[in-house]
């Protein structure tokens, strides 16, 4: 029992939240046009329905309460239009919707973290009612007939054309009839039949609930097969108390003999009945239901993992030294289908994992309108390349810095006011542009404002307040200084506002981005506005790396950190004043680490003649590394080294993990930035 | 009278009885619970390590699964000898971590009453063992201490 409500509550979870989200969205271009659509007003409505009715069955009353009332609100707009709004109340409907939201994802939130629920929502949905009441009163002719016009029709006055009637009860006091009833109906909608219903109007309707409590949920069938195989579904419904099916054939006869008032009236009002239901809620939710399925993220990365072992033994069948000169054509053949599927199959693997990045956009959509209004400074937030895709762990882990970088554009980097801009010949309104694009094996996602941009001179003189420098201050190059930004402790803004700068700063932004493996850096250009660039790879399952030997022993360094390789001669190296090893390149110097040496190997060339020098980079770190020689470009499985050896603080010495080569063999993937700093402690 | 007792023995002895597979190390003889042993492999390429201590001889690839290997020898403090082809890695579950150690070589699977291993005397304590007993033909046995193994840097 336990297990069902679990996985109840998973799903219920994870559909209110992707139905907060996409009205999130909505509400958000909604508010840029100024007014909804009816297809807004048609979805908000229908969505607000879907959480009354699945918190309802989950007993989350101030849920269930909010999106009533939010509900009843779209109810009377879909009835009478937006026109009837006047700007203001516009406004000020946004405003109350986009409180609404927050307060449903709260208690969602609460609800996922096993809180106890805010009893008390009276002031709120006090707020809504308010608001409905003074929309209604402007219209206050309309809107009392449209009222009683879908308040509870006369019981008597019905008249089922159908053969064969299902008369259903619910368990008395299981409350929400309309909603148990209309969930039903989706039901039955499912299987196909078709059938009439009444009271017709229970998805709209709530004084619904007492007809159908005393007289029950009446369903009309052309046939007793279908009632049949309506019964089997109500059987397997919950809380359904008794069903009596009940034979209507006099009943036929009768209407037949007064075809000029039921019938007609009957068949005029169910096809629109039955339209908008397919047009509404359940066609597109079944829809939805049958290409999408919910999948727990351990499980992709179990069968990520069984994929890359299946890609590492499929090559060490193939390259079995075993199978080597002897002539196998049959073999060959079915190798090569098998190196085929097996690729296949590995492109699959990956593409369950990545997903679009407009989720984590779009939340910052929000947090522009939101401080647009607090700060009161005029902004847009163009948003590029949102369909781009990435890994699962990647966008989940960008959200929290790619909302701080937004928030610091908008508190610090846009002008306070529009003076300010215009002043400096600029737009009045300001402009953020957030994008992300895929080159190659990595995504860069940016965000650009066109703001007062960073002062240098101040940032060196603020870092210099907080010891932060290490080298006089003429030394510093402006990429330095805009990389102080980045360090613990510096934070532009001496005063903590309510959006960014509560003492943690970029830095934080920095640690996030590295921890996947990303590299953040900042441009700015005084008067222009200023831009931070994050370099995040696909995924993290997989890298693309050089595989390189030292000794007998190889090594993996991950591409992105390579920026050139090349021979050099012993006559190009410099030692400096303590002896150590500097090479000159591309016009600029860089120390030189020899691998061996780092990692105390006994094998490997010691003369620069004989080995190859890489030019590695990792963040703001950037340097050569001696090797022996290069093996080739292979896409690796990353695989994390045994805990057990944390005891070593393995992490530390430059090896970030490793990987299993086709021929069986380990190989030890490099962490370039840990190497430095390793070598370093050395030296 | 005499057979409740016997029984009541055997019973005991059945409880503290477990199977241990020994092994020997530098000409010692350990044995190890075989509830801890997965599997015992040789021949295995050892990939090492760069920055471990010289008895964590590095980490092998077992059907995909990334081990670490500890070299008896080295642990105890004992000079380095030669992997040979009598040489095995023992393949150890300890806390769901999985280690392999090499020893010198495997001997056998027998059952030990631990009642009756005493604690190795303190000036003659190593590491990786807490009891030692001597068995019907005469060999002393130490146990290994399992947590030991994997309480790591000591």
């Amino acid at each position: 029992m336990d297990n069902t409500t679990d996985s109840l509550l998973e799903t219920f979870l994870f559909e209110t939240n992707s139905l907060l989200e996409q009205l999130d969205e909505r509400l958000i271009n909604a508010e840029k046009a100024g007014s909804f659509t009816e297809d807004d007003v048609n979805e908000i409505f229908r969505s607000m329905h879907t959480i009354k009715g699945s918190s309802a069955m989950l007993e989350y009353q101030s849920l269930t309460e909010v999106a009533h009332h939010i509900e009843d609100l779209f109810f009377y707009i879909r009835e009478n239009g937006m026109d009837t709004l006047d700007e203001e109340q516009k406004s000020e409907l946004f405003d109350l919707m986009f409180k609404s939201m927050d307060r449903l994802g709260e208690d969602i939130t609460r609800v996922e973290n096993n809180q106890p629920l805010d009893a008390d929502i009276t002031d709120f949905t006090n707020e809504i009612n308010s608001f409905l009441k003074r929309i209604q009163k402007k219209d206050a002719d309309s809107s009392p007939a449209a009222l009683s016009k879908a308040a509870s029709p006369d019981v008597s006055s019905f008249k089922m054309d159908a053969p064969y009637l299902l008369r259903v009860f619910f368990e008395p006091d299981c409350g929400m009839e309309n909603l148990r009833s209309f969930m039903l109906v989706t039901a039955l909608e499912d299987k196909d039949l078709t059938f009439q219903f009444f009271p017709e109007d229970v998805e709209t309707n709530s004084s619904t609930v007492g007809t159908i409590a005393e007289n029950g949920f009446l369903l009309g069938f052309s046939s007793e097969k279908d009632a049949q195989s309506a019964i089997r579904v109500l059987k397997s419904t919950s809380n359904i108390h008794t069903y009596e099916l009940i034979s209507n054939q006099s009943n036929m006869q009768e209407e037949a003999g007064i075809p000029e008032t039921a019938v007609p009236g009957k068949t005029n009002h169910t096809p629109p009945a039955g339209s908008t239901l397919l047009a509404g809620g359940s066609a597109p939710a079944s829809h939805t239901k049958q290409s999408l399925i919910s999948v727990n993220l351990s499980k992709l990365d179990k069968l990520m993992a069984v994929v890359g072992e299946i890609v590492i033994t499929e090559s060490m069948v193939i390259a079995s030294p075993d199978l080597q000169n002897v002539k196998l054509d049959n073999f060959l053949k079915s190798a090569r289908q098998l190196r085929k599927l097996t690729d296949d199959l590995q492109d699959i693997a990956m593409s369950l994992r990545i997903v679009p990045v407009s989720s984590v956009f779009q939340k910052m959509n929000r947090i522009v309108r939101d401080m647009k209004k607090t700060l009161n400074k005029d902004v847009r937030l163009t948003i590029i390349g949102e369909d781009t895709e990435v890994d699962k762990t990647i966008v989940d882990s960008i959200s929290d810095p790619i909302m701080h970088i937004v928030r610091n554009s908008m508190d610090h980097g846009i002008e306070d006011t529009v003076e300010e801009r215009l002043e400096a010949g600029k737009e009045a309104q300001a402009e953020i542009i957030l994008s992300a694009k895929h080159t190659g094996s990595e995504v860069i996602i940016s965000v650009e404002d066109d703001g007062k941009g960073m002062d240098t001179d101040a940032i060196l003189a603020k870092a210099s307040r907080n010891g932060l420098l290490t080298k006089p201050v003429e030394e510093y190059s402006k990429k330095e200084i805009l990389s102080l930004l980045m360090l613990p402790g510096f934070s532009t803004n001496s005063e903590v506002t309510e959006f960014s700068g509560r003492g943690v700063g970029l830095d934080v932004v920095r640690k996030n981005v590295e921890a996947i493996g990303g590299v953040v850096s900042i441009t700015s250009e005084e008067g222009k506005g200023s831009k931070t660039t994050l370099k995040l790879p696909l995924t993290l399952a997989i890298v693309d790396g050089m595989e390189i030997s030292i000794g007998g022993n190889i090594f993996t360094i991950p591409i992105a950190n390579i920026r050139q390789s090349f021979k050099a001669t012993n006559e190009d190296i410099i030692l400096d004043a303590s002896g150590h090893e500097i090479i000159k390149c591309m016009d600029e110097f860089f120390p030189i680490v020899r691998i061996r040496d780092l990692f105390h190997m006994e094998e490997g060339f010691t003369d620069i003649d004989d080995g190859i020098m890489m030019w590695v980079e990792a963040s703001d770190k950037s340097y050569c590394i001696f090797v022996d020689q290069l093996i080739g470009e292979q896409q690796v499985v990353v695989k994390p080294f045994p805990p057990y050896l944390n005891n070593f603080n393995i992490k530390h010495s430059g090896i970030s993990g490793c990987t299993v080569l086709g021929d069986g063999n380990i190989s030890i993937i490099l962490d370039i930035g840990s190497i430095y700093t390793a070598a370093q402690e050395i030296f | 009278m005499s057979d409740t007792t016997s029984t009541g023995n055997l019973e005991e002895e059945q409880q503290t009885t477990s199977r241990f597979l020994t092994f020997t190390s530098d000409n010692l003889v350990f044995g190890v619970s075989t509830d801890n042993v997965i599997e015992i492999i040789t021949n295995y390429m050892i990939r090492p390590l760069p920055m471990v201590p010289d008895y964590i001889r590095g980490i092998i690839n077992l059907r995909g699964q990334i081990i670490p290997v500890m070299d008896m020898r080295l642990k105890l403090g004992k000079p380095f000898m030669e992997y040979t082809a009598s040489t095995c890695i023992i393949i150890l579950e300890i806390d769901s971590l999985h280690i392999g150690i090499a020893v010198d070589s495997v001997l056998q699977v027998q059952n030990i009453n631990t009642a009756l291993a005493s604690p190795i005397p303190i000036e003659n304590r190593q590491e990786l063992t807490n009891l030692m007993l001597s068995l019907e033909d005469g060999t002393v046995v130490l146990l290994l201490d399992c947590e030991a193994v994997i309480r790591g840097s000591l």
